[in-house]
């Protein structure tokens, strides 16, 4: 993720605008966030302890967008609203991966911890705003292209509307939002405070 | 005779909730639960889970105090399993959706599928006979559970209901919608294809239910005993000695009858939905059968003859 960060950054430097930006690290995002589906396997398998639902929604939500969504709608890549998520993932993908390896070292410093626990209350909503944005941004040229939809009448006397399914897509944002973000913030009372605690008794 | 004093302790919190003296040492947990309910009116003794240790398993109702380690004044631990409803009344409703939900597509009632499609009907024979398998399905499922089943347990959680009709209410809905649509395809290998399907559908369902009689027959009225399942003089039972859920082979059956039959695809999905349900339902029942019968017979699977 620091690759993506640092390949934004140069690319931001060398076109001197943000547009189109996501050209220049399109292929780190699908490599890494693609990669990130080990992580469900390592909570099915027991090796991490977090729930494998949680994960899994988390890490199939993110792969849904690069792939169904900004790989196979190729006019939103142009979007800034892509810039928008991937700002939002890179940097806090950089945080929770440095707290994980800093944990595992036994040497995590107060900051890191801080900052996964802090800085998701601007970029979570801005995170999220940048993938309905582009989702948003998608519909039109799903429909014009009949993208990944199936019609009756077929001999498996089945349909689908990929239109459709995305502005489901967008309406299930509204309860499982603020569930998320609701949850890491009550997380965030919890691992905060039991820190100050500790420094209380040094 | 010496009376047991039962103490009943709330197992979250040890705060004593209940204090009971004089109890009977023949009493048995259901006539405990009873007492309870006096006390704490909106416990119903369906929802009481009262155990020994609190992070321990539930007594059965028909434990008997004297026979369980306990000394003369007992200590149990209840937990509150949540507001429930009884089995029964969940099958009927899940069952009942379905088949209401399909005539409605049936029927094309308005504002399914166009205006100009209002009250029609079908011109494939396939389309009626499907009907008549989904309807006949479900009114045999139905009758089973008011006259068929015996139930271990009278209740189940009350948020399984809306769990359980939104999964059985939306997948007919979704099925029904495609094969009583206007634009319909019938099955690409026509009457053949048809016959062999009904054939499968009507043997997996005789098949059920022949299961579901054997089952009943093994446990006598308001028991609830259990024993191991063997194969009657009816054929169909005859699966026992391959299977230990053959109720659920066949079930499965019958819906990939269907699937070949109406050539859906949204009928294939349910059926392998249901087959992994089934196939979870039958590893945990072969396991406790397995756990409780020394004797049982090794040549079954859970449900699939000799692969799963």
């Amino acid at each position: 993720w620091l690759v993506i960060a640092v390949g934004l950054v140069r690319a931001y430097l060398a076109k001197g605008s943000y547009h189109s930006l996501y050209y220049s690290i399109e292929k780190p995002l699908k490599f890494f966030q693609t990669g990130a589906l080990l992580e469900i396997l390592h909570c099915a398998i027991g090796i991490v302890p977090s729930s494998v639902v949680l994960t899994s929604f988390q890490v199939m939500s993110r792969v849904f967008l690069i792939w169904a969504v900004t790989h196979s709608v190729k006019e939103v890549q142009t979007e800034d609203s892509v810039l928008l998520f991937v700002t939002a993932w890179t940097i806090t993908e950089i945080i929770r991966y440095s707290f994980y390896t800093f944990s595992l070292l036994n040497h995590l410093p107060y900051l890191i911890k801080w900052a996964r626990y802090t800085l998701f209350i601007v970029l979570y909503p801005m995170g999220v705003s940048g993938e309905l944005l582009t989702i948003y941004a998608a519909l039109p040229f799903v429909r014009q292209a009949g993208l990944y939809s199936i019609s009756l009448p077929n001999k498996y006397n089945f349909s689908f509307d990929y239109y459709a399914f995305l502005i489901l897509i967008m309406i299930s944002y509204i309860p499982l939002f603020p569930q998320l973000y609701f949850h890491m913030i009550h997380q965030r009372r919890k691992v905060l405070s039991r820190t100050e605690e500790h420094k209380k008794f040094e | 005779m010496k009376h047991y004093e039962v103490e009943i302790l709330d197992a979250k919190t040890r705060e004593k909730l209940c204090f009971l003296d004089k109890v009977e040492p023949q009493a048995t947990i259901a006539e405990i639960k009873n007492l309870f309910t006096k006390t704490h009116p909106q416990w119903y003794p369906a929802r009481q889970s009262l155990r020994l240790d609190p992070k321990g398993r539930s007594l059965k109702d028909e434990d008997v105090l004297q026979k369980l380690p306990v000394g003369t004044t007992a200590t149990l631990y209840f937990r509150d399993l949540g507001a429930q409803i009884s089995w029964v009344t969940v099958f009927l409703t899940e069952y009942a959706g379905p088949l209401f939900i399909y005539l409605l597509f049936y029927f094309r009632v308005p504002f399914i599928y166009g205006h100009k499609y209002d009250f029609t009907s079908s011109r494939h024979s396939v389309v009626h006979l499907a009907c008549i398998c989904h309807s006949f399905h479900y009114v045999k499922r139905l009758l089973e559970t008011l006259f068929v089943h015996r139930f271990s347990h009278g209740t189940m959680p009350l948020r399984n209901i809306f769990k359980n009709c939104t999964y059985y209410w939306g997948f007919a809905a979704w099925m029904a919608y495609y094969i009583n649509h206007p634009l319909y395809t019938p099955p690409t290998y026509g009457a053949q294809q048809v016959k062999l399907a009904l054939a499968i559908f009507v043997i997996c369902q005789l098949g059920n239910f022949s299961i579901h009689m054997a089952l009943r027959d093994l446990r006598p009225a308001g028991s609830k005993t259990r024993k191991i399942p063997y194969p009657t003089k009816n054929p169909f039972t005859w699966l026992f000695l391959l299977v230990s859920c053959p109720n659920y082979t066949y079930e499965v059956g019958s819906w990939i009858g269907f699937a070949i039959m109406t050539q859906c695809l949204p009928v294939a999905l349910f059926s392998l939905v249901g087959f992994t349900q089934m196939t979870i339902w039958a590893k945990g029942k072969h396991r406790s059968y397995l756990k409780e019968f020394r004797d049982y017979p090794p040549l079954r699977m859970p449900i699939v003859p000799f692969l799963l």
